[in-house]
């Protein structure tokens, strides 16, 4: 039986979680750097930013979500774009992600 | 497929030499401090002075700043390093003329070992010139803070341009005037030019970075660059040509300066994310405070005000000891528990990451050590200056020991960050569960 789409797209987010940027100590989901999950019937497209231009974590973050994605989900053809607009600013931190830094 | 995000990141061999060497030195500096006590009681134009001086300034300071800029050009700049092979040659020359600089200095050795010293430190900056303006013209985009990093370069190498004169003129006196005169510029552009330039344009990017904070517009920094490079460009015309009494007013405008970058971090301040201030964020707002300290100084010893010689003397050396043990070692001592652990672990973790639970670059090092050092510096710091200022030899001994002892903590938690090894991790299921 075929997963319906909104329960993929979560199940992407959740398995993004995995990948935590190590200054900031919080997932890339909490801290607002992935902007769109987009799932096509054989593909999945993610498009994701870094907190700044050069982030020297830039290449760690896109190949992690490329491969953590293909093996969650192998029937997709996975691919990461990174993308600089908007820039990503502390606002975009969630209200999880706000509260995991409040115990940090 | 993803899209390409090659990494821009130097190999770990050109940046942790820097860090190794610099621990070294800063462990150096102490025990060198603890056989100087005798030489605070005078003129600072003294051979045991002298070589603790450069010590800090080579050895502990540049030579780190060197390691962290390979790091961050890339991040500033944009794109990766121009040469990797012109670092670990910079690196070499900096190491050996530090090392005979100091060993001339402390015995004062004025001809070839000096004049040798003199010739390494100055290819060494300009190479380290030539590498940062090959990176620096590739830059897609060009930002304040590269203005900052590029010009501090060159003032760098305009400061060891002019110590290579001098150390000719030691042995070969040629130069029209005193010494000292040529001393003053020479240390006056160093620490404006090259340390506070550099430092401004460094903080700039990373303390709102470190801060999680988001400060719109860069008015401030512009102001800052321009009356900090005001203020030493005109001093340094008037200290060869003019010779007025206005040393205070470029006082004031580099005063100026280093005032509209504290009003930039304030802003950073106010909209940071992360309410708790790590160790290493503490150590660099204690080095913040304290660099009000020489600010204030310069305008006294600028000022013309008549004060007892003996007196003077003490401001002199509490001057230099606020820019070189102050500032600029506060600085380092804690930005370096920003910098290092996240190098050391993107080396050894990057791969790892999304399919092993990795430890934190903050689980790298030793809390209790760093707190410790914090401690032990600060109390030896305020000692020494009391010392210095009261002429007080036993309060000076006592400020260098606590000193020795930060610096022996310090280097503990250096070396225990450069040797770590990847231990045995756990796999991430990739279920539901919360990372």
């Amino acid at each position: 039986m075929e997963t319906p789409a909104p329960e993929v797209r979560q199940q992407v987010l959740e398995t993004l979680k995995y990948i935590i940027d190590p200054e900031v100590g919080l997932n890339i989901v909490d801290l607002g750097l992935v902007y769109s999950v987009q799932l096509t019937q054989e593909r999945l497209y993610i498009e994701l930013t870094l907190t700044t231009r050069g982030c020297p974590m830039g290449a760690t973050i896109t190949t992690a979500t490329q491969q953590i994605l293909q093996k969650r989900f192998p029937r997709y053809d996975v691919q990461v774009e990174v993308v600089w607009g908007p820039m990503w600013s502390p606002e975009m931190i969630t209200e999880e992600g706000r509260r995991q830094l409040e115990q940090i | 497929m993803s899209t390409a995000i090659a990494s821009n990141s130097p190999s770990k061999w050109v940046v942790l030499p820097h860090y190794a060497f610099s621990a070294v030195s800063f462990l150096g500096l102490c025990l060198l401090l603890l056989l100087s006590t005798d030489a605070f009681g005078g003129h600072y134009f003294h051979p045991k002075l002298l070589t603790l001086t450069h010590v800090a300034v080579l050895g502990w300071a540049t030579m780190v700043i060197f390691g962290a800029l390979y790091q961050l050009l890339p991040v500033v700049l944009e794109g990766r390093l121009y040469s990797e092979k012109l670092a670990l040659c910079t690196f070499a020359f900096l190491g050996t003329g530090t090392i005979l600089l100091a060993y001339s200095f402390w015995f004062f050795k004025v001809g070839l070992p000096m004049h040798l010293a003199a010739c390494c430190l100055f290819l060494s900056f300009l190479l380290f010139n030539l590498n940062l303006i090959q990176t620096a013209r590739k830059a897609p985009k060009w930002t304040i803070e590269a203005d900052f990093i590029v010009t501090s370069a060159v003032w760098l190498l305009l400061t060891g341009f002019i110590g290579l004169l001098m150390s000719v003129n030691l042995s070969r006196p040629f130069l029209p005037q005193d010494h000292v005169h040529y001393l003053q510029l020479h240390a006056h552009i160093g620490m404006a030019g090259w340390f506070l330039l550099l430092i401004i344009g460094v903080g700039a990017k990373l303390i709102p970075m470190f801060l999680l904070a988001h400060v719109e517009g860069t008015k401030q920094l512009t102001w800052s660059y321009n009356l900090i490079n005001a203020g030493l460009g005109l001093f340094i015309i008037d200290h060869l040509f003019l010779h007025t009494p206005l040393l205070p007013l470029y006082a004031l405008l580099v005063g100026g300066g280093v005032g509209a970058f504290l009003l930039f971090l304030w802003e950073a301040k106010k909209t940071r994310q992360r309410a708790d201030l790590d160790l290493g964020m503490q150590q660099t707002f204690v080095a913040l405070g304290l660099l009000v300290l020489p600010l204030l100084l310069a305008l006294v010893v600028g000022s013309g005000v008549a004060l007892p010689m003996p007196l003077l003397s003490s401001l002199y050396l509490v001057y230099g000891l606020t820019v070189f043990l102050g500032f600029i070692t506060a600085l380092i001592l804690g930005q370096t528990f920003k910098t290092l652990p996240f190098i050391v672990w993107m080396h050894a973790y990057e791969d790892l990451v999304g399919r092993y639970k990795t430890p934190l670059p903050k689980d790298l090092y030793n809390h209790s050590l760093l707190r410790w050092q914090n401690i032990s510096y600060l109390l030896g710091f305020v000692v020494l200056v009391t010392g210095v200022l009261l002429r007080e030899p036993q309060l000076i001994l006592a400020g260098a020991i606590a000193l020795t002892l930060a610096a022996v903590l310090f280097t503990a938690n250096v070396f225990h960050l450069l040797l770590h090894k990847v231990h045995e991790l756990k796999p991430f299921p990739y279920g539901n569960a919360r990372p």
